[in-house]
């Protein structure tokens, strides 16, 4: 369970996150809202990027926020990027394997642990493979596999289906669905594929202008009119 | 440690699968090949003069190893490099010339204190941002270049700094004994430099390599895997400091004699021209720039053309490569001048608007 | 210690001198600004602008045109850099960006050396009509030079500063500076306003060039990194306010020359914007926290 208490984050005049309070139960939750609501700021403040003004994080009854940034991952932090981040000169199994020997995990089980990690996400390709001579779908499984493998606790995802195709969106949305019952991990889903957030997502956070106006069960939320509201009253720049 | 070797051991097996295994292996064998003929023969074959030039490009191979770590790998854009070398040469001559050991001892010794210099320089300047960390070495090695300007460079004088300035008798910084002669120093350099880059390798094909592609990639990203990016930024840093010193001593044997205006501010400039068209990234390039920095201008001198055509050369070269290399400062080796012609012939058609019957330039 | 009386003249030379980094800094600051480009060869282009000065002053050219050409060349070579690498690296990061002006700084500091070769140990001197001429000031003697230099610097940071903000060009200087994109969709000539900032920032090198190579030394490698001293200012300013480019120039001018008189730390003078840069840079980089990832340059 994650307790965002009052958490408050400025850039300069801009007021990113306003107060912001919500609790992440188990399972998959999805964080929705228009562009520049502030969901990659809270991703950050997550992951130690951006130190808010104001507010409290308690991941599992521990205050996130008083970790230094390059220990959440041995806490059991794992995250993906909005831009592609797998490394492109090494490999798909020394990318996995990176995470998992960067969070401590037991250098012993290592291998088996990041060939599970690859075959969960459904990854079917030589480890040794070279990430740089994947396509666009794989490079996006392989940091899946990154942010699943050894014992993660809480997993950030940022739009990981963003650019991709259908047929791939919805392989996507089987892995993100089965994370929680493998790992036990709580997962946090950013995306504006709304479909994807129904198909993974049991609850719903939207944010719109760094406030919280609505969170609940994914159905009942995208059908609130402030939500609604929220996403046509502004112009989307895609 | 023993968990990496591990995992590699395990890899293994998988890796050679997937790579031509001939394909390491001749060029593992051409090395070699070519190792042992610039140890044995090529002494034989070069002119003094020219094997002099040998050996200072052995000594920059190594400094711009130590750069090419430092902008290839980690992607830190280093300005100061030549005044680590010359730290390095200083602490090696001040040994050299108050103490009687071996000579790989004192390039031992030169390399860990030089590493230690850049580790205590590196350290509050690495959380600054690629722009800003280039500057700030920019202005460290300036504010150095003032103070050894005034310090001199040890002449077997006393005192900490080993300089007097009255010696009309300056003797000279020694050689080992078993490689005292022009060619026999030049293969003692060859050797040398051999170890530095063999240390490098170790360290980019292992666990330290590794974390740096992830840095360079993407610093948040790599944060959020947990890797202490200011510890391996500051690896490299170490690494780079620490090989650069060795140099350093190889030189102050090689010179026999330093002064201030050996280290000229520009050639921190003009050793990241060399490393940027050498290519940052392959160990190699590093003994490309070697050459280019180092034999290119001995052989101009030889034939009576200027140096400065080399620098305008190279003032070229560096902007060639940053238009062309499509990601970041470490990419590619530039293969020829033809690609800088043709970048040229670009720039000279560009302005030309679409007038009809074709305006030749 | 020495005494009050032996600070003035130092002092004088100081604010001259200063005045001159201040000039340079506000040119290095708008250019940033509107560009993204710490220009790095600023020093060397008016270096080279000041070596031809000499060279038509030799040749019997009337001294204000070869002034002149001196501004024109600095502009030019600026602009031209600007216009044809300024488009093939505007998406590419600072860091990128400066160190292909290191590229024009390596090429010109070779063509000087070829052209103005010092090898024979020639040593040339600029003397502005300026230099003879002037006024006392209590114990201290002050030339129209220096006067000249601390005048310029201040009437080109006011200059600026108020270009920026109350004209047009400079309001879109200072648009382009927050996003370039965004500021040519709405309809603002980018490339004709970065133009006028190459052009303008070329243009103060050559000025400076000019004061330096009269108040320092006409020496390219002098000149050329003399640059350090005003990108110092520059940097202490955060490459943003023209207001604390100015003052950081005088006082790294002012402490630079100060410390002449004082013999235990008199060597020292010319680590003075080193060591001020860097204590800089190093009290931006505590307040600064890692930003996201790669959305913001």
């Amino acid at each position: 369970m994650i307790v965002v208490t009052d958490l408050t984050v400025r850039f300069g005049g801009v007021t990113s996150l306003d107060n912001m309070s919500v609790t992440f139960d188990s399972g998959t939750c999805g964080l929705i809202g228009p562009n520049g609501a502030g969901k990659t700021t809270f991703f950050n403040v997550l992951s130690g990027f951006v130190r808010p003004a104001a507010g409290s994080v308690r991941a599992f009854d521990e205050d996130l926020l008083s970790m230094v940034h390059y220990r959440r991952a041995r806490w059991g932090l794992r995250r993906t990027f909005q831009t592609e981040q797998a490394i492109e000169e090494l490999s798909v199994y020394d990318n996995v394997a990176m995470v998992h020997e960067h969070a401590r995990q037991p250098g012993g089980s290592r291998r088996g642990d990041v060939r599970d990690a690859i075959s969960f996400v459904g990854l079917d390709v030589d480890p040794a493979a070279t990430v740089g001579t994947l396509g666009a779908g794989q490079r996006r499984l392989v940091e899946v596999a990154r942010a699943v493998v050894g014992r993660p606790r809480l997993v950030l995802l940022d739009e990981p289906a963003a650019g991709l195709p259908e047929a791939e969106t919805e392989n996507l949305a089987a892995v993100i669905r089965r994370i929680p019952e493998r790992t036990g991990a709580l997962t946090i889903l950013v995306d504006h594929d709304m479909s994807l957030v129904s198909a993974c997502c049991e609850t719903t956070a939207v944010l719109d202008f760094g406030e919280l106006i609505a969170s609940g069960p994914t159905a009942q939320v995208l059908r609130d009119e402030r939500v609604m509201r929220a996403y046509l009253g502004t112009a989307e720049v895609a | 440690m023993l968990e990496t070797t591990d995992v590699t051991a395990a890899a293994r097996p998988r890796l050679t699968l997937h790579r031509p295994p001939r394909g390491t292996a001749v060029r593992a064998a051409v090395t070699a090949v070519l190792l042992l003929f610039v140890l044995l023969a090529l002494p034989q074959l070069l002119s003094l003069y020219y094997v002099d030039a040998m050996t200072q490009v052995a000594v920059y191979a190594v400094v711009s190893l130590g750069l090419g770590v430092l902008v290839g790998r980690v992607g830190l854009v280093s300005l100061g490099q030549i005044a680590v070398l010359a730290v390095g040469a200083w602490v090696a001559a001040r040994l050299l010339f108050a103490t009687a050991q071996p000579y790989p001892l004192v390039l031992l010794e030169s390399g860990v204190i030089t590493m230690g210099a850049g580790t205590i320089i590196g350290l509050p300047a690495l959380r600054l941002r690629g722009l800003y960390l280039a500057l700030i070495t920019l202005m460290l090695a300036g504010a150095f270049s003032i103070v050894l300007a005034t310090t001199n460079f040890p002449n077997g004088g006393h005192g900490f700094l080993g300089y007097n300035g009255k010696l009309l008798q300056i003797p000279p910084i020694r050689r080992p004994s078993f490689a005292a002669t022009d060619p026999a120093y030049f293969r003692f350099a060859v050797v040398v430099a051999i170890i530095m880059f063999a240390l490098v390798f170790v360290h980019i094909r292992t666990r330290p390599g590794r974390a740096w592609a992830a840095i360079r990639q993407s610093e948040p990203a790599a944060l959020a895997a947990g890797i202490n990016a200011t510890l391996y930024k500051l690896w490299a840093f170490a690494l780079a400091s620490f090989v650069t010193g060795v140099a350093g001593g190889v030189y102050a044997g090689a010179a026999h004699y330093l002064y201030s205006y050996d280290f000229p501010a520009q050639n921190s400039i003009i050793l990241l021209a060399v490393v940027l068209m050498g290519g940052a990234y392959n160990m190699w390039g590093a003994v490309v720039a070697g050459f280019l920095s180092q034999f290119l201008p001995a052989l101009l001198n030889n034939w009576g053309v200027s140096n400065d055509w080399l620098t305008i050369l190279f003032g070229i070269g560096v902007v060639q490569v940053l238009t062309t290399a499509p990601r970041g400062l470490a990419d590619q080796f530039p293969k020829d001048m033809a690609r800088l012609g043709r970048l040229i012939v670009r720039l000279i058609r560009r302005p030309a608007p679409a007038a009809a019957g074709g305006e030749a330039s | 210690m020495p005494s009050w009386q032996e600070f003035q003249p130092f002092i004088v030379t100081g604010l001259a001198l200063g005045g001159v980094y201040a000039l340079s800094g506000v040119g290095l600051v708008v250019l940033y600004q509107a560009t993204g480009v710490v220009y790095l060869a600023f020093g060397a282009v008016g270096a080279m602008g000041a070596l031809i000065t000499f060279s038509l002053i030799a040749a019997g050219m009337p001294h204000w045109l070869a002034w002149l050409v001196c501004l024109a060349f600095g502009g030019a070579v600026t602009l031209a850099y600007g216009m044809v690498f300024g488009p093939l690296l505007a998406r590419r990061d600072a860091l990128v960006k400066a160190t292909a002006t290191l590229g024009l700084l390596l090429v010109l500091f070779g063509a000087m050396d070829l052209l103005w070769t010092t090898s024979g140990g020639e040593v040339r001197s600029l003397t502005l009509p300026t230099d003879s001429g002037g006024f006392s000031l209590g114990h201290v003697q002050v030339t129209w030079t220096q006067v000249l230099g601390l005048g310029v610097g201040v009437l080109i940071a006011g200059a600026t500063a108020a270009f920026l903000r109350y004209t047009k060009l400079g309001t879109a200087m200072r648009a382009m500076a927050n996003d370039r994109e965004i500021t040519a969709t709405l309809g603002v000539p980018v490339r004709r306003v970065e133009a006028a900032a190459w052009l303008g920032c070329g243009v103060l090198a050559g000025v400076a060039g000019l004061l330096l190579a009269d108040m320092v030394a006409l020496d390219a490698t002098t000149l050329t990194f003399l640059v350090i001293s005003s990108l110092a200012a520059a940097l202490i300013a955060r490459l943003r306010s023209i207001a604390f480019t100015f003052v950081a120039a005088i006082v790294i001018g002012l402490v630079q020359n100060m410390l002449v008189p004082i013999p235990a730390v008199s060597s020292y003078n010319d680590m003075t914007p080193f060591v001020l840069a860097a204590v800089a840079l190093l009290v931006l980089a505590r307040r600064q926290v890692m930003t996201r990832s790669r959305e913001e340059t």
